[in-house]
């Protein structure tokens, strides 16, 4: 290590110290201090270890922790970055805060923003890139599709011999040629059919003749087997497949990955493809389907994101929706509990939720009402927009409250007419929701 | 029922990026109200636009590149789409849309990309920033106020025989410099509002179907119609 490498290494490491101690914090301004004192200090910091970038719009954080649960069958020094630090800079205070690895070749699994892939390839040449998926996501800051691809293509161009395990299900990824050596994994378990994505979809033409494509099936949004009629183009051979879904429910999935019979602690199909990544990474590093399996089934906490809350006797599910793909996934979701349930919809309008709320009106609400739904309650910033977007999707106005302040919502929940208790938040409602409970000792506190 | 009214959802499976798929759930939602029947259909790439199968036409906004693709397809069904507005159909034309019932805009990189010239308006380019954010514009024929999201980088001039939608209040508008955002012809809305500008404003849904309403059964007592309530979610 340089003389200014190491200045700028125990600058940032004490600065972590200083913040961690007496803030409980300091995820990012170690990162910053360190990359000011020394510019180049990522390629200083990763020189040993053999890294796999993990980027895409929806999915990011749980395909990292899964693919490290996987990773851990097979080898001992993993790191990996916590939630929320996917900048460059809480990427570099990731691996300032890393103990010493002597002697050893440890792996880092990063989840990297899709904008600041190109700030980690700058420094350190990755192993492999997992890409999961690029759907519209919080526009007014991201842009359109094809400009996110080609954000982290840009990134990829500066590791042209690093694998790309990417989902062979999303067409966008199968659109450009790229020198890099690319594994595809997806779903393979429905029959052929000949369909259209509804025509809400984003993202359905033929990148080579830009005709509408057509599916011989589809999982979710323009996620599927697509083909082109007028071409022939069309998704490229899965190296891993997922064959069989077996059960759904809001907590829990069984499925079959290559003949393998699997169960995860957590519902929703967008998490078997989480699943299914983190599978096809374990198997690219030599991990076994057995030991892949045994990763999934071992430690429930990992899919702690949507732990069940006791409010009074209510069993809260909070879930963090943020753009369209991901709410109708959550609808989705939802719509296997067996049980009654109270639906809430809080929408904040900040810059952390997206300024632009245009979204809600691309969700699938019209499925709410066909659910067995006793109470409708909508809240937050701009209650008057989820209000209206549940009366056009023909929400009953005798089970729909409304209720602004966030605190009345939190006040209501008590008193809600079913055990079970769905609560759908944009960021900043779902922080200040967590908040509350935690003042109220129904959690400890933090983003969980 | 005793009234229908049919939808075209122009290119509705490529101009569709920013909740533009409200416009056409508050317009059966309305519709319903007022005891109209109203359904919808999608026609996009190679399908051909026929006027008089259709009451409404609602084109949305899209990508760079969906709308690339659009601006030629659209050209064979210019004919068709502009003896519609001038024989007094109804129009909701949003971001892409607006842009395409003009003469041209300019794309992404700088090329110019044809419209069908059924409005008089252009669309020129801000060099590398953009409108983003809350606009609120006022109706100066209505009085009525509108409020939105833009996010454009477009910037558009109207021509003859346009006039705004309405005047801006707060935000940016058509082009930052004439105080205008979007524009009435005849029985067409452009706006560069996001999206769910009728879900956000349903004054405006009410008077596009009234207008269809109007015009498909100009004998009608529409009295029970015009008395559906509606009021922004401002």
């Amino acid at each position: 290590m340089s003389l200014k490498s190491s200045i700028a290494t125990a600058a940032g490491k004490s600065s972590y110290w200083f913040l961690h101690t007496f803030f409980k914090g300091g995820s990012s301004l170690p990162g910053k201090i360190t990359k000011k004192l020394d510019p180049d200090i990522l390629s200083t910091l990763a020189r040993n270890y053999d890294v796999i970038v993990i980027t895409g719009t929806n999915g990011k954080t749980l395909t990292t922790a899964l693919t490290v649960q996987v990773l851990k069958e097979k080898y001992d020094h993993i790191l990996t970055n916590p939630t929320g630090s996917n900048m460059e800079q809480g990427i570099i205070t990731t691996f300032l805060h890393a103990s010493s690895t002597k002697g050893k070749r440890p792996l880092a699994i990063l989840e990297v923003d899709e904008a600041n892939v190109i700030k980690v390839t700058q420094y350190i040449k990755p192993k492999a890139f997992v890409f999961t998926n690029i759907f519209r996501d919080q526009m007014d800051r991201y842009g359109e599709i094809y400009t996110t691809y080609q954000k982290i293509l840009n990134g990829v161009a500066l590791a042209p011999n690093a694998t790309i395990i990417a989902n062979g299900d999303a067409p966008i990824f199968h659109s450009k040629q790229l020198p890099n050596p690319i594994i595809y994994y997806g779903f393979d378990n429905q029959p052929d059919q000949d369909i259209k994505a509804t025509p809400n979809t984003d993202g359905v033409l033929c990148p080579q003749c830009q005709h509408i494509l057509h599916y011989h099936f589809i999982s979710y949004s323009n996620l599927g087997k697509y083909f082109c009629p007028n071409c022939g183009y069309e998704r490229p051979k899965l190296n891993f497949a997922l064959n069989k879904i077996t059960a759904l429910s809001p907590k829990s999935s069984s499925f079959e990955i290559d003949g393998e019979p699997i169960k995860i602690e957590i519902g929703g199909v967008y998490n078997i493809y989480n699943a299914l990544a983190a599978y096809t990474v374990g198997r690219f590093m030599g991990v076994s389907p057995a030991q892949a399996k045994q990763a999934f089934e071992k430690d429930k906490r990992i899919f702690g994101r949507q732990e069940e809350i006791n409010v009074d006797g209510k069993l809260v599910t909070l879930i963090l929706v943020k753009n369209p793909v991901g709410l109708n996934q959550v609808i989705d979701m939802i719509s296997t509990d067996k049980d009654p349930f109270t639906f809430i919809g809080l929408l904040n309008a900040n810059y952390a939720d997206g300024i632009d709320t245009s979204w809600i009106w691309d969700g699938d609400f019209e499925r709410l009402p066909k659910m067995n739904i006793k109470q409708f309650i909508t809240g937050g910033q701009r209650y008057k927009d989820i209000t209206y977007r549940l009366q056009v999707a023909g929400v009953d106005p005798d089970k729909h409250l409304v209720e602004p302040d966030l605190d009345k919502v939190v006040a209501m929940i008590p008193k809600a007419p079913t055990k079970k208790v769905y609560i759908l938040a944009t960021y900043t409602a779902m922080l200040s929701l967590r908040k509350t409970f935690a003042a109220k000792g129904f959690i400890k506190g933090g983003m969980g | 029922m005793a009234y229908s009214l049919r939808v075209c959802h122009l290119y509705g499976d490529l101009m569709n990026t920013y909740g533009d798929l409200g416009n056409i759930l508050v317009l059966k939602y309305l519709a319903r109200q007022m005891g109209v029947d109203l359904t919808s259909e999608v026609v996009s790439l190679d399908q051909e636009f026929d006027p008089d199968q259709f009451d409404i036409v609602v084109f949305g906004g899209g990508q760079d590149f969906e709308q690339s693709i659009i601006s030629k397809d659209i050209q064979h069904k210019k004919q068709a789409l502009t003896s519609f507005i001038e024989d007094g159909g109804s129009v909701v034309a949003i971001c892409g849309g607006y842009q395409l019932l003009g003469h041209y805009y300019i794309g992404a990189n700088g090329e110019k990309l044809m419209g069908i010239g059924a409005l008089d308006h252009h669309t020129d380019k801000q060099k590398d920033h953009r409108f983003i954010g809350n606009v609120v514009i006022q109706n100066e024929e209505t009085g009525e106020k509108y409020h939105g999201f833009e996010n454009h980088q477009g910037i558009t001039f109207l021509g003859k025989g346009e006039r705004p939608l309405g005047k801006v209040l707060e935000g940016h508008g058509n082009n930052g410099q004439d105080h205008t955002e979007g524009a009435i012809y005849k029985n067409v809305y452009c706006t560069y509002f996001h999206g769910p500008i009728l879900a956000r404003n349903n004054q405006i849904a009410k008077h596009v179907l009234l207008n269809a309403l109007r015009r498909k059964y100009p004998d009608a007592d529409l009295s029970q119609a015009e008395k559906v309530p509606v009021g922004s979610t401002f």
